[in-house]
């Protein structure tokens, strides 16, 4: 029972000379330890086990905190991703000021139920991280997330934005966008959880995985302006891979987005998969964006990341598995 | 710890801990200008310069009648600006000899306190408040809230940032993640260069500044002439001369039996240390004791008056001095956005004091004192500096803890329609309009969806707009714009709302604008950006292809 990559099983074109986060840390020597101690050692990752048991993507229905629950134990259940004394970082969106209604950021009891799950599986850690747009105390305070994670053993929910939190390295796999500042605690981490609520942008079309991972480096201004945003978004996510994609589509914020208000979709759906290209993509198809059906190769940094081997968005290709919660 | 310094101590503490809680969101019903507000010359030339009777500042006068039965009790005992220069000279005193002074040139400083009074008064009466030049609430508030403070905290979090991995590893998390924004603010320099001079008098007299210089505390000594409590040396007095040496303010006559009331601070020194326990300080009612009262000479005084006045205005001759906002002919800096609720511009400039509470409260440290940029008349008073931050919608913080009220306290609704200025795009600058590039963080960041996203021919990706009836200057886009340097989007003080009475909302409604209470966009999305329905240049923002 171990973690592992479907992006190296599924794409050829993926080169395994890419430096992730996780190949970041095993560098630093600092899962050393960790694997001392597990007594899992890295030639002995199952790499293709459950290729056939799970499916791609695994899509739920129902309320958040059930529906959230559901759609991970598709894939495995948390413990295929967690294990015991891992550290791991829930990347939710919480980048507003804004209640859960506004659905411009992740749903509280998605990242509870996510949050809970992990300390189930094990963890030692969990840290729900956000380097918000507004004003910090007030996004942890209206999006409900940091009361709904209060009660968690191990869990702390932080918007952090101080230079002392990020460590500068280099994007090994990227092409353009080669070297930022990075949460240290994203770094240090065993695991990393994408869990974007389901929005369009305007600048993007929408925000999901991808570009959520904006919200864990210091300076996003420079992708902006030094860059193509959306190539400067798939650099960024050669690096930030995330090892589990949970999609909060309980509420679509299908218009106007990110920052809204646009007009609200109920989704009732939260799906996950191993793969944050696929998440994305499969998301992008599942609801009208300003009312027009979107493929996902119309969103240029899902295109983008496709065509580099990060994941997949060819949907029609994935095992999709869909379960009422 | 004698009775004095007891009550000193409280005093500054509670000074500063009121200027800590000077902060967005207030937390105390207390309000956090008290100390403001007891200065006797805020008050008298607050009075005088806005032809107004600002009942906020009453506390002064309450100040000034106690003192006609208490002496200047308020220079020893709750002045912040005396019990700073008690603990600067402490440090700071020279060992040797501390006797510069002559008793005659001394007695003659000691009118210039009056002349600088009378000087404010002066410009007050031409309705120009100069107040802050010696006002010594509006200076040590300045000198605490916008240069200590700001070192306090940049230390602070630069402890936090070294023993970082030491408290994280000892699993102290908690401690770990707390995080410090430094505010920042123009002009420390200056008013850190005008303490040390204060300071450094010491090398001449203590209490150099309130004994000579400090114009509130010529306003109390004009009401010190014969206080009910008052000095009083008994027959067992040996004339050893201790008291008159140690008198921090010189207030002892050559015969230590007599004293000059309108210097002395009440502050005990020579009941503690005189040997005999021969002084006391009761009511008094002998006439013997007393020396004859000084008044200012009536020359000197109508001097400095039109000193005052004929400076002030001289200077409102200047090209820079703002006398109007909206009549041509009158430059007003594109810099100069001032602060929400802020008045007219000469009745702002007639209250404000720039003690920089205003400043040291402000959440995104937007508020930032002034140099020169409205003139010389404007020196220290507030002005926003969206680069720096944006003003938050809803925050009123700034108007809560003006002691003056030229910032007015607004409530939350009306503040989102205090108009501070006009956002407008440079479009050789903007990523979207000169780059093609995707950007639009400025359409993402706007609290008032004053940002319309438009297509126009030649550019493939929609582009920012203004819309006028929207934008409250509030500065999030030029915040936000990761435009380096100068901003793509800049506020300037163009079309701002100012108000001495009445509501922003009506008066903004009858101006044709639309900035609903609603700092969180919770309302009708702006009007749909869609063109033509199917061609391929209709596809949502954001989208290809």
């Amino acid at each position: 029972m171990s973690k592992k990559k479907t992006v190296f099983d599924k794409n050829p074109l993926f080169s395994r000379s890419f430096m992730s986060r996780r190949e970041f840390l095993k560098a630093q020597g600092g899962i050393a330890v960790f694997m001392a101690a597990s007594g899992v050692g890295i030639m002995n990752w199952p790499e293709k086990a459950r290729a056939e048991d799970y499916p791609d993507i695994a899509l739920s229905t129902g309320v958040p905190d059930q529906a959230t629950r559901t759609s991970v134990e598709l894939l495995g259940g948390m413990s295929s991703f967690v294990n015991s004394g891992d550290r791991v970082v829930i990347k939710p969106n919480m980048s507003f000021a804004h209640t859960p209604d506004r659905a411009t950021n992740t749903h509280p009891e998605v990242v509870r139920a996510l949050a809970q799950m992990c300390v189930q599986a094990g963890a030692s850690r969990v840290l729900v991280l956000d380097n918000t747009l507004h004003s910090a105390e007030r996004c942890l305070e209206l999006s409900g997330i940091r009361q709904a994670c209060s009660g968690i053993s191990g869990t702390e929910v932080l918007a952090l934005s101080s230079a002392r939190f990020f460590q500068e390295v280099e994007l090994p796999g990227a092409l353009n966008f080669r070297r930022t500042d990075i949460m240290r605690q994203v770094l240090q981490a065993d695991v990393l959880i994408a869990a974007p609520v389901a929005k369009s942008h305007s600048a993007t079309g929408v925000s999901l995985s991808m570009k959520g991972m904006m919200g864990l480096i210091r300076n996003r201004g420079v992708m902006h302006s030094r860059y193509n945003l959306n190539e400067a978004i798939v650099d960024l996510c050669t690096f930030l891979r995330a090892d589990l994609t949970v999609v909060d589509a309980s509420r679509v914020l299908s218009s106007h987005g990110p920052h809204g208000p646009g007009e609200v979709i109920r989704g009732d759906i939260v799906l996950a998969s191993r793969d944050m290209v696929a998440a994305d993509a499969k998301t992008v198809d599942l609801f009208p964006w300003y009312g027009r059906s979107i493929r996902p190769e119309q969103v240029a940094h899902i295109r983008i990341a496709h065509e580099r081997g990060l994941g997949r968005m060819d949907i029609e290709n994935l095992d999709i598995r869909t379960v009422e919660a | 710890m004698n009775f004095k310094r007891t009550v000193q101590a409280a005093s500054l503490l509670f000074f500063l801990a009121l200027l800590l809680l000077a902060a967005f969101p207030l937390k105390t019903w207390f309000p956090t200008d008290f100390f403001l507000r007891l200065d006797p010359l805020v008050f008298t030339g607050t009075l005088i310069s806005s032809r107004e009777w600002v009942s906020a500042l009453a506390p002064g006068l309450i100040i000034i009648l106690l003192t006609l039965v208490l002496g200047r009790f308020f220079c020893a005992y709750i002045c912040p600006m005396g019990i700073t220069l008690d603990i600067s000279d402490r440090v700071f005193r020279p060992r040797y000899n501390n006797s510069f002074l002559s008793p005659e040139k001394s007695h003659g400083l000691r009118r210039v306190k009056f002349w600088i009074l009378f000087f404010i008064l002066g410009t007050a009466i031409v309705g120009v408040s100069t107040v802050f030049l010696g006002s010594p609430l509006s200076l040590i508030t300045r000198f605490y809230g916008l240069v200590i403070y700001p070192l306090a905290v940049h230390i602070l979090d630069l402890g936090l940032d070294s023993l970082f991995f030491f408290y994280s590893a000892l699993g102290l998390e908690r401690l770990a993640y707390i995080e410090f924004q430094t505010p920042r603010f123009a002009t420390q320099v200056f008013v850190l260069l005008f303490f040390a001079a204060v300071f450094s008098l010491v090398l001449l007299s203590p209490r150099f500044w309130c004994r000579y210089l400090c114009p509130s505390g010529a306003v109390l000594a004009l009401f010190s002439v014969r206080p009910l409590l008052r000095r009083t040396v008994s027959s067992s007095c040996t004339e050893c001369g201790l008291c008159q040496s140690k008198c921090p303010m010189q207030a002892i006559e050559p015969d230590p039996a007599r004293t000059r009331h309108q210097e002395c601070i009440v502050c005990e020194e020579c009941v503690r240390i005189c040997p005999e326990k021969a002084i006391t300080f009761a009511p008094g009612f002998r006439q013997a004791d007393r020396p004859a009262p000084y008044w200012p000479q009536r020359r000197r005084v109508l001097a400095s008056v039109l000193g005052g006045m004929g400076t002030a205005l001289l200077l409102q001759t200047g090209v820079r001095e703002v006398r109007s906002d909206t009549a041509p002919g009158n430059l007003a800096s594109k810099f100069l956005i001032r602060p929400p609720g802020a008045l007219l511009e000469e009745d702002f400039l007639g209250r404000c004091i720039r003690c920089g509470q205003c400043m040291k409260a402000c959440p995104t440290n937007t508020l930032q004192p002034v140099w020169f940029e409205s003139g010389i008349l404007g020196l220290f008073s507030p002005k926003i500096l969206p680069r720096r931050g944006p003003c938050e919608p809803l925050c009123n913080i700034c108007g809560q803890v003006c002691p003056t009220g030229a910032i007015r306290s607004l409530p939350v609704l009306e503040k989102t329609w205090a108009r501070m200025g006009t956002a407008h795009v440079l479009r050789e600058k903007c990523l979207a309009w000169a780059w093609d590039r995707k950007c639009l963080v400025c359409f993402e960041v706007c609290p008032y969806a004053a940002l319309e996203l438009r297509r126009v021919p030649d550019i493939s990706i929609p582009v920012p707009f203004v819309l006028l009836d929207k934008c409250a200057g509030c500065g999030a886009c030029e915040f936000h714009c990761p435009v380096q340097a100068e901003s793509a989007v800049v506020v300037e003080p163009m079309n701002s709302l100012r108000l001495n009475k009445g509501s922003y909302i009506e008066e903004g409604r009858a101006q044709g604008m639309s900035l609903e209470a609603d700092p969180d966009r919770e309302r009708e999305p702006p009007e749909d950006i869609l063109t033509e329905e199917d061609s391929p240049e209709a596809l949502p923002p954001g989208f290809n292809y």
